[in-house]
């Protein structure tokens, strides 16, 4: 799997609402093998960049407190 | 007796005879005018300027076109009517009690009335004192003078005081002793009045209505202890009512705190004795550092809340972001568990469908009967025989066995 176009500006709302959809597919079942194979193939896709985001999320907020001076939670 | 005065005129009538007949006959002849007027010149002259009052029980007490009051003064034997202009009467007077007139007996010239010409009355006792207090106080409450609603606060913190009071006073050492020892830094303008006596009353009048041209903060006025009569000024109408008429708000205490004077009940506020005025002029300030200390630490305590609460705060919203990091990052578990999940459930129910399917074939593959003994017989085209009405006798059949097949003649047939 090298489908990595995804990482950058992806929408995070509509990330996850695409991901929760292939789930809800798998769900209820019926498809084409090739279909299924290439919504999975979508599915781990989207997961990865919604990761990288979230990743790259947290490291602007501790590096955003860092230059505030704010100490760590609570 | 001055026997030339008013114009009298003599005349003497000499008779002749014996001695006593001249004294009979040495008579005075008055016009009325002079006759009146000449009683009246004895009268005035008949004390030679002492003062003389004649004290009763006042009876038929009334006042005459606003300006003259009349009233019979009596004892159990006599009476005597009095007579004098209103202004003159300067204490509360009513049928029943007891006062004293001073004045000078006269016959009023118009109607030859014998009457006491009063300049003064004063009351008799303190039972008739009392009495009049009372009339006088439910007159002036009537007409609002002790009015609560009308009361005005003393500012906190004074600055300039009017004080009336005598100067040779204890209440004045007492008051300015205790003012000092509370507060300092006060302007104090001391009116200094008599605060007993018959002239008390106008002194303290008068000083009431000096002050009201100065800018005072408030007007005080005080004196020590006393008896009910020598307390009286204050309980004098007019300066009631200057008491009562005064812009400067007003404290005053006179006597001890069993005593309340009229004065008393018409100022803003009333002290029960000189140095309970002081207190109730200036707060101590002892009481006022306290109180500031009291203040700030208060308010440090308000802000130090308000920065911890504020702190909570921040850091609450400065932790929200990773909170809300760590929800979306269970949310992305969930819904990629939730695929690969699904994938597996998805594969897994492709593969049964399979194998049942393959189960199904399996079953219907003809070889499967051959296994069984069963034999397919097939003609020359081909074609399976299955039944004897489509051969004829002679001709040939190929036989499928399971294992290998073999050809073969028809030699005969049968229907069953």
């Amino acid at each position: 799997m090298t489908p990595k176009k995804e990482t950058k500006k992806i929408d995070v709302a509509k990330g996850f609402e695409e991901l929760e959809g292939i789930a809800d597919w798998f769900e209820s079942g019926d498809g084409g093998l090739d279909e299924g194979l290439k919504k999975f193939e979508r599915a781990m896709a989207l997961a990865d960049a919604l990761k990288t985001r979230l990743d790259e999320a947290e490291n602007t907020i501790r590096e955003i407190k860092k230059r505030f001076n704010v100490t760590n939670e609570e | 007796m001055n026997q030339n005065a008013g114009g009298v005129q003599r005349k003497t009538v000499s008779h002749p005879g014996p001695s006593w007949c001249t004294i009979i006959m040495d008579m005075r002849i008055f016009q009325v005018s002079e006759f009146i007027e000449t009683i009246n010149l004895v009268l005035r002259e008949m004390w030679q300027g002492e003062e003389i009052g004649v004290e009763g029980e006042v009876s038929g007490f009334r006042v005459s076109q606003g300006q003259w009051v009349s009233f019979d003064l009596k004892d159990g034997q006599a009476l005597v009517n009095v007579f004098l202009p209103v202004w003159n009467l300067r204490v509360p007077v009513e049928d029943g009690i007891r006062v004293r007139a001073i004045g000078i007996p006269r016959i009023y010239p118009k109607y030859g009335k014998f009457s006491l010409s009063a300049e003064r009355i004063e009351l008799v006792g303190e039972g008739a004192m009392k009495k009049a207090l009372a009339l006088l106080r439910s007159r002036l409450e009537k007409e609002g003078l002790f009015d609560p609603m009308r009361k005005r606060p003393l500012p906190r913190f004074p600055e300039r005081i009017a004080l009336v009071a005598s100067r040779e006073s204890a209440a004045y050492g007492d008051f300015i002793r205790v003012l000092k020892e509370r507060w300092g830094g006060l302007h104090v303008d001391v009116y200094h009045v008599l605060v007993q006596g018959e002239r008390a009353p106008q002194a303290i009048t008068s000083a009431i209505q000096a002050a009201q041209e100065g800018e005072y903060d408030a007007l005080v006025m005080t004196r020590g202890g006393g008896s009910m009569e020598e307390l009286m000024a204050f309980n004098d109408e007019q300066v009631v009512r200057a008491i009562h008429g005064s812009r400067i708000p007003t404290l005053v205490a006179i006597g001890h705190e069993r005593d309340l004077t009229l004065a008393e009940e018409a100022a803003d506020v009333r002290g029960s004795t000189p140095t309970d005025c002081a207190r109730r002029l200036v707060p101590d300030r002892r009481d006022v550092q306290y109180e500031l200390a009291t203040h700030i630490g208060d308010i440090e305590q308000a802000m130090m809340s308000q920065v911890h609460g504020s702190r909570a705060a921040l850091s609450h919203a400065v932790a929200a972001p990773s909170l809300w990091l760590a929800a979306q990052r269970s949310q992305l578990v969930q819904a990629a568990s939730a695929c690969t999940g699904g994938v597996r459930q998805w594969l897994r129910s492709m593969s049964e469908r399979l194998q049942s399917t393959s189960r199904l074939l399996a079953s219907l593959d003809p070889k499967a009967v051959l296994e069984r003994g069963y034999a397919i017989v097939r003609d020359a085209s081909g074609a399976a025989v299955t039944s004897v009405a489509s051969i004829r006798v002679g001709s040939e059949v190929t036989v499928r066995l399971k294992k290998g097949s073999f050809d073969s003649n028809v030699t005969k047939t049968y229907d069953t």
